[in-house]
């Protein structure tokens, strides 16, 4: 079978100027159906361009990206939409919950994107929302809840589509330490319920939840596999001293 | 993804910015209102004057001729010959001969009018009898000495009871067989200050055998203009030349004064319309800002799978629903300042002429309204449809 997320010789380089920047330099991965990967890099180490190619939010400049098999690069605007509509689940470090709507309707937003009817959206929004167990906060907005129940209707809201990826960027980023360990102990459920979970972080201990790691430095890929491994969290500056 | 929802999101953020949404709609409020008003107001002059010509009858065409100072001239056997001719265009004729010098005992009327006329002259323009009969074909062939009076002079001079009474003018006797009803507003100018006799008597004392003005009636309002048309020709017929005569149709009259109005109510029109642009371009600007200040959100509903069209039609939908509700608030002043407008025009000028919207502007200014807001909404969402999902959501 073809792995669910395929990497090709990746590379993504900015113009700057007169220099260019290589965000992504020769990337090649592959990650499987029910893996739960963590990407960890200091910040410039390429791991946000890889996830924005991963969420089919921006294109590599060349290589190619395969997403269950397609070739994500050759998409228009609008098919990229449909695959991050139907394919994958964002959930971010700052919960982006729209702040106007209560948070069913906050969950709903993708199954309306998706053409789903009122009443089915209604149904599927309040059964993740209690997955994530915030079913008694239906009719509440974001900003009457805590960072960390926000941060649980983010999860629901990228469970509602049931994506074949759930792509955590800093999921615990903007949560204290005991909050953020809630909110991993979420992700490693849905992991065992199935779900495939890609992790950004440059946090160590928290890329030591997940099942493998995948290393990146300078838009390399530096190390890559299991996330207990000797060289899983060596952090070469750390290594030197 | 439908309209439904789209609308239902547009009212929902109109809603949350009361404030700017109500500035930003008040260009499209006060252009429809102006719209409305000013159509309005066009249309009750025009309901006016209507009225007005109905009262002295859409049918009435009046001739006046000159005499040359030769043998030409126009007889009233040549007139009524003409309506005998042409009974589909021309119903009744009436010779009008004007006198002066009527007295009531001693006293002098001044300024009654002192009209001869034939027995058709009450129908021709509209008059009533209220008590008493009207002039009588009997009485212009045998050139009887009787009068009609209007209610003015029957209530001034005779205390109302004016019938049987005499009425000088110059110096002959002629006995009212007949009071007119109430036609003006029953003042000493105003029709109801008026005689009416028998037109050959009016001509012997005019000293006229051949009278130089006529008082026609079309068969039909249709048949205006064509018997208009009838008669210059016979006119020219008999005097070579069109200086000496001159016909005029109360159609054709209010059909001209119409068409000015028409044209007055369109410049007013298409500068109050100026507003609604106006009020476009305020929608659009707001739409602007809007967009900027949504840039994460449109970033975050990228994400979540919003494709281009979803933006567009949020953003547009918005905008058309803004400048719609600002088209409904209008048409709600729009009937609002008719309903003012029309007060102080029957205060102030003593007219009952009401600013009537019509249904056609309404629905019209509406339409426009709603359609501005998507034309002006269309940048500004093209702009958020276009936006970089990554950049978006980076935006703080």
């Amino acid at each position: 079978m073809a792995p669910l997320i395929e990497f090709r010789n990746v590379y993504k380089i900015y113009q700057m100027g007169d220099t260019q920047v290589r965000a992504a330099d020769g990337i090649s991965m592959k990650i499987d159906q029910g893996e739960f990967v963590a990407i960890v890099g200091q910040s410039g180490s390429g791991k946000s361009t890889c996830m924005n190619i991963i969420g089919c939010l921006d294109v590599p400049t060349h290589g190619q990206y395969l997403l269950k098999g397609q070739d994500v690069g050759q998409m228009k605007d609008d098919q990229l939409a449909d695959i991050r509509n139907k394919t994958l689940g964002f959930i971010f470090q700052q919960y982006n919950l729209l702040p106007k709507l209560n948070l069913l309707e906050n969950v709903e937003v993708s199954l309306m994107y998706a053409g789903a009817p009122k009443r089915q959206r209604a149904a599927r929004a309040r059964q993740v929302l209690e997955r994530v167990g915030l079913g008694d906060k239906l009719k509440h907005k974001p900003s009457q809840l805590s960072g960390g129940q926000q941060q649980r209707v983010s999860i629901a809201r990228a469970l509602a589509g049931a994506p074949s990826v759930i792509l955590a960027d800093e999921p615990t980023g903007a949560l204290d330490s005991r909050t953020g360990r809630d909110v991993l102990g979420l992700l490693q459920e849905l992991h065992n319920e199935g779900n495939t979970i890609v992790l950004i972080t440059h946090d160590n201990s928290i890329a030591r939840q997940a099942q493998r790691i995948i290393r990146l430095e300078d838009g390399k890929v530096v190390y890559d596999g299991p996330a207990d491994g000797n060289q899983a969290v060596v952090n070469p500056e750390e290594a030197a001293l | 993804m439908n309209v439904t929802q789209s609308l239902r999101m547009a009212i929902k953020s109109i809603l949350s910015n009361k404030i700017r949404s109500v500035l930003t709609m008040l260009g499209i409020i006060i252009g429809v209102a102006a719209v409305i008003v000013i159509v309005g107001l066009g249309n009750g002059m025009q309901v006016y004057m209507r009225e007005t010509f109905d009262s002295m009858g859409v049918n009435l065409i009046g001739v006046q001729t000159w005499s040359p100072g030769d043998t030409r001239t126009v007889s009233e056997e040549d007139m009524y010959q003409l309506a005998e001719e042409h009974p589909d265009l021309l119903s009744m004729v009436s010779p009008m001969v004007s006198l002066g010098g009527a007295k009531v005992g001693n006293e002098f009327l001044s300024s009654a009018q002192v009209t001869g006329v034939s027995e058709d002259y009450a129908k021709i323009n509209r008059d009533e009898v209220e008590q008493g009969r009207y002039l009588q074909y009997v009485d212009i062939l045998r050139r009887s000495n009787v009068c009609v009076v209007g209610s003015y002079i029957n209530d001034t001079y005779f205390a109302g009871d004016g019938l049987g009474k005499t009425v000088k003018v110059m110096g002959a006797p002629f006995s009212i067989v007949g009071v007119m009803k109430q036609k003006g507003d029953g003042t000493e100018h105003s029709p109801d200050n008026s005689i009416f006799m028998p037109y050959t008597v009016a001509g012997k004392l005019a000293g006229q055998g051949n009278f130089g003005m006529y008082y026609f009636s079309a068969a039909s309002e249709d048949a205006a203009i064509p018997a208009t048309n009838v008669i210059r020709a016979k006119l020219l017929e008999i005097y070579g030349d069109e200086s000496y005569f001159y016909v005029q149709s109360a159609t054709e009259m209010m059909d001209q004064l119409n068409a000015m109005m028409n044209v007055t109510v369109a410049i007013l029109t298409a500068i109050a319309a100026i507003s609604l642009v106006v009020g476009g371009i305020g929608i659009m600007n707001i739409m602007l800002v809007s967009v900027t200040e949504r840039t994460r959100e449109i970033g975050i509903r990228k994400a979540l799978g919003a494709k281009r069209r979803h933006i567009m039609m949020q953003f547009i939908i918005e905008a058309g629903a803004t400048s719609a509700i600002g088209g409904l608030l209008g048409i709600a002043m729009g009937y609002g300042l008719s309903a003012v407008a029309s007060a102080m025009i029957a205060a102030g000028l003593q007219q009952e002429m009401s600013v009537v919207p019509t249904m056609n502007s309404v629905l019209t200014a509406f339409g426009i309204s709603a359609g501005i807001g998507i034309f002006f909404g269309y940048l500004p969402a093209r702009k958020a449809a276009r936006l970089n999902p990554i950049d978006a959501l980076r935006y703080d």
